[in-house]
C-alpha cells in the first residue's frame, strides 16, 4: 500500500507541478467560463432607447415602455423612450446614435441600417398594440372598455406533449457540451497513463522500480495519480463552469436537473478514466520506446473517439435505438448515459444500472490490464505482442 | 551471503544461462566478467528479481531470496534509467523511500549522497540536463541511498572517467568493508584484478572459473617459467625440458613442466638475474578460459 501511494504521490507532484499541467488547467478553465458567458455576450446590450415623435406619441411612448424584449438570457434588456419634437430631429438622432431607433407617427420605424431581431419584435408589438388600439376606438369603442375588453385576455398558455419538449434545445445544448467535456477530460489523463508507463520503461528505470515494487503497485499508483490529478481538473472545470453560469445569469435558463447531471458526471468520469487508464497501461507497457507507441495506443485512442462520436452523434436522438443500446455497453455507455442523463431521457435506475455493469467492466480490464503489464513491463526491444503478453 | 545456484534461462531456443553456480560472501567483492552476451546481465538481473529463472536458485543468508530481501538491496541496472524530468535530489530521495526509508531520512541520505559524489550543487536540476557521467553517479547515488545490504551493480565502471571511477571504487570498497557483499560486472580487467577479492568468469552462460584472483592464478599459473641469465651464451635454452613461448625484455618465457632442470641448466649458463613462475594476468586468465 505505500509503495502504491509513494508513486501516486510522485506522479501528482511531478507532474501536477509541471507548467504543461498547470497552464492547461487555466486555459480550459477560462475557455468553461467564456462558454458560460456566451449567451449573454451574444445576447445583445442591457437596453435600448428608442426615439418616438409625430401623433401618437404619447401612446407609442406608453406601449413601447410596457413590452418585455424576448431574450434568450432570460434577462429581458430594460427600454428607455426619448420624445423628440418632430421627425426630421428623431431621423437624426437615429443617424447619430443618439437612439437605436425611432418611430414616427406611430407608423413608420426609423433604423440606422437595420435593428436586431429582438429590438425589432419589442417596436412591432408595441406599434400592434396602438394600432390595434386606434382602429378599435375608430370603431366606437373608448380607452376605457378597450381595456377592459384585453385585460381578460391571458399570456399564452404552454404545455407539452414530452416531458421535456419544451426545453429540448436547452438539453441538447447541455448534453453536448458534456459530451466534448468529458471527451477531453478523458483523453488527456489516459494519455498521460500510456506516455508515463513508455518513459519507465524506455528510460530503463522500470528495471530499479521492479526491484522494490510490485508491479501493480508501479501500474496501480500511476493510474491513481493521474486519476488525482484528472480529477482536479474535472472539478476546477465544473466549478468554474457553475460559478460562471450563475455569474452571467445563465443558471436559471439551463433546464431543471442540470446540476445534478455534472455532479453524476464526476462518477461517470471516474469510471470511464479507470476503464480506458488500465487499458492504456497494459498497452503501453507492450512498447520499450516512445516511437513504437503509436502503434500499440492507437486502437485505445480509436476506441476512445468511438464512443465520443457515438455519444456526440446521439445527442440530438437521444432516445433512438442506438443511444439506448449503447448506453448499457461499455465502455459506450460512459459517455452516452451522461448524455442521455444530461438529456432528461432516463431515469436513475436506468443509469445505475449502466453504472453498475460499467463497474464491473472496469474491474475486468484492470485485471486484465495488470496481467499485461506484469507480464510485458520488463521485455525490452521489439514491441511485445499483445497475445505473447496474455499467455506469457 | 548470497549463493547463486545453478540457474538456468533460455530465451526460446537460445539458451543464455546453462546452470551458473557461485558464492558472494559478506564483505566480498566479487568481479563478474565475461564477453559481451555471455549472461552477466541476465544472472543479475534473476538475482533482483527482474527477470525469473527457468530453474536455480538465488539465495541470501541461506534462504531463498524475497522480494523483502532485494527491497534491501541495491541495484544498478546495465542500462541506466531515471526519470528524465525529476530534479535529482528528489528523484534519489524518493528511491530511498521506496526502498522504505522515512522522508526525512531519505531527503538527509539523498543530500549526502550527493554530496559524497560531487553533485550537491546540481540537485535542483533534471537529469536530462546532466552529463552522461554525472547521471552515472546520480544512478549509483540511486543503488546506495538505502544503505543497502547488498550491491548488484551491472557495468558501474563503464563510462567513467578516471577520477570517477576512483570515487567509484573507494565507495564500493567502503560498502565492502562494512560487510556487504558486492557483486559487479566489468569489462575492465585490470580494475577488476586491482579490487575484487575473487573474480567468475562466465562464457556462453556457463561459469567457467570462480575464486580469488590468486586461485585463478595458481591454477592457471605454474605452467610458465620467466627466467633471466645475464652474459648466458646463445642458445643456451636448447634441450632444456619444454619450450620457449616468448621474451619479457630480456628473459625468456619457458613452458616447462620440470622447473628444477630448467634452473639447472639457467646457473650452468651464467649468473640467473630471475627466475620465477610467470604471474599471468587477469586478462590472460581471462583468454585461457573462454578460449
Amino acid at each position: 500500500m505505500k509503495g502504491l501511494l509513494l508513486v501516486a504521490r510522485r506522479e501528482i507532484s511531478v507532474r501536477g507541478r509541471s507548467k504543461g499541467y498547470l497552464i492547461s488547467l487555466l486555459v480550459s478553465a477560462i475557455a468553461v467560463i467564456v462558454l458560460a458567458f456566451l449567451p449573454k455576450l451574444l445576447g445583445g446590450p442591457d437596453s435600448y432607447t428608442i426615439g418616438v415623435a409625430g401623433s401618437d406619441s404619447a401612446a407609442m411612448s406608453a406601449a413601447l415602455k410596457s413590452v418585455k424584449p424576448p431574450s434568450i438570457t432570460g434577462d429581458s434588456a430594460a427600454i428607455e423612450v426619448k420624445e423628440y419634437p418632430d421627425a426630421a430631429s428623431a431621423q437624426a438622432a437615429v443617424k447619430n446614435g443618439d437612439v437605436d431607433a425611432a418611430v414616427i407617427d406611430a407608423s413608420t420605424m426609423i433604423t440606422d441600417g437595420g435593428v436586431s431581431t429582438e429590438l425589432s419584435l419589442t417596436i412591432d408589438t408595441a406599434y400592434k398594440e396602438v394600432a390595434t388600439a386606434k382602429a378599435l376606438d375608430a370603431a366606437g369603442l373608448n380607452p376605457a372598455q378597450i381595456a377592459q375588453a384585453t385585460a381578460g385576455v391571458a399570456p399564452l398558455k404552454q404545455e407539452s406533449v414530452g416531458e421535456d419538449a419544451d426545453e429540448a434545445s436547452a438539453r441538447m445544448g447541455v448534453a453536448t457540451i458534456l459530451v466534448i467535456f468529458l471527451f477531453f477530460m478523458l483523453m488527456y489523463p489516459v494519455m498521460f497513463v500510456a506516455m508515463g508507463v513508455i518513459e519507465e520503461k524506455s528510460s530503463r528505470i522500470v528495471e530499479i522500480l521492479l526491484s522494490t515494487l510490485r508491479p501493480w503497485q508501479l501500474l496501480g499508483g500511476k493510474i491513481i495519480g493521474l486519476g488525482v490529478l484528472g480529477l482536479i481538473n474535472v472539478l476546477v472545470l465544473l466549478a468554474a463552469g457553475l460559478g460562471a453560469a450563475n455569474a452571467s445569469g445563465l443558471m436559471p435558463d439551463l433546464p431543471p436537473g442540470t446540476t445534478a447531471v455534472l455532479m453524476g458526471t464526476l462518477g461517470w468520469w471516474i469510471l470511464g478514466y479507470a476503464f480506458f487508464a488500465s487499458m492504456a497501461g497494459g498497452l503501453g507497457s507492450l512498447v520499450s520506446r516512445q516511437e513504437d507507441s503509436n502503434s500499440t495506443i492507437t486502437p485505445l485512442t480509436m476506441l476512445m473517439v468511438g464512443c465520443y462520436l457515438a455519444a456526440l452523434l446521439s445527442a440530438s436522438n437521444p432516445k433512438g435505438t442506438l443511444a439506448t443500446v449503447l448506453s448499457y455497453i461499455p465502455p459506450f455507455s460512459a459517455m452516452m448515459m451522461p448524455m442521455r442523463s444530461a438529456s432528461g431521457s432516463v431515469e436513475l435506475w436506468q443509469q445505475l444500472l449502466s453504472a453498475v455493469i460499467l463497474a464491473a467492466s472496469v474491474v475486468g480490464t484492470l485485471a486484465l490490464g495488470a496481467r499485461i503489464y506484469r507480464r510485458a513491463v520488463w521485455r525490452m526491444g521489439s514491441r511485445v505482442k499483445l497475445m505473447d503478453a496474455l499467455r506469457g | 551471503m548470497m549463493e547463486i545456484d545453478g540457474l538456468r534461462k533460455s530465451y526460446g531456443a537460445k539458451v543464455a544461462l546453462d546452470g551458473v553456480t557461485f558464492t558472494v560472501r559478506d564483505g566480498e567483492m566479487f568481479g563478474f566478467v565475461g564477453a559481451n552476451g555471455a549472461g552477466k546481465t541476465t544472472t543479475m538481473r534473476i538475482a533482483m528479481g527482474v527477470l525469473n529463472a527457468d530453474a536455480g536458485e538465488v539465495r541470501f543468508g541461506g534462504h531463498a531470496l524475497a522480494f523483502d530481501d532485494r527491497r534491501r538491496f541495491g541495484y544498478m541496472p546495465e542500462e541506466r534509467g531515471l526519470y528524465p524530468k525529476m530534479k535529482i535530489g528528489d528523484q534519489v530521495a524518493y528511491f530511498g523511500e521506496l526502498h522504505g526509508m522515512t522522508p526525512a531520512a531519505a531527503k538527509s541520505a539523498a543530500a549526502s549522497w550527493l554530496e559524497r559524489l560531487g553533485l550537491s550543487e546540481r540537485a535542483g536540476d533534471h537529469v536530462q540536463d546532466l552529463s552522461l557521467g554525472n547521471q552515472q553517479r546520480v544512478q549509483l547515488a540511486v543503488a546506495l541511498v538505502h544503505d543497502p545490504e547488498v550491491l548488484i551493480l551491472d557495468e558501474p565502471f563503464s563510462g567513467l572517467d578516471p577520477l570517477a571511477v576512483d570515487t567509484m571504487a573507494d565507495v564500493l570498497a567502503e560498502r565492502n568493508a562494512a560487510g556487504v557483499p558486492v557483486i559487479f560486472s566489468s569489462h575492465q580487467l585490470d580494475l577488476v584484478e586491482r579490487i575484487c577479492d575473487s573474480v567468475g568468469i562466465i562464457a556462453a552462460g556457463k561459469m567457467v572459473a570462480v575464486g580469488t584472483v590468486d586461485e585463478l592464478r595458481r591454477r592457471e599459473g605454474h605452467r610458465i617459467l620467466k627466467v633471466e641469465v645475464a652474459d648466458a651464451a646463445p642458445g643456451w635454452e636448447q634441450g632444456l625440458p619444454g619450450r620457449v613461448v616468448g621474451t619479457d625484455d630480456d628473459a625468456l618465457l619457458i613452458e616447462t613442466t620440470d622447473d628444477q632442470a630448467v634452473l639447472k641448466a639457467a646457473m650452468n649458463a651464467g649468473r640467473v638475474g630471475h627466475f620465477g613462475w610467470q604471474e599471468p594476468t587477469l586478462v590472460e586468465i581471462f583468454r585461457e578460459a573462454v578460449a
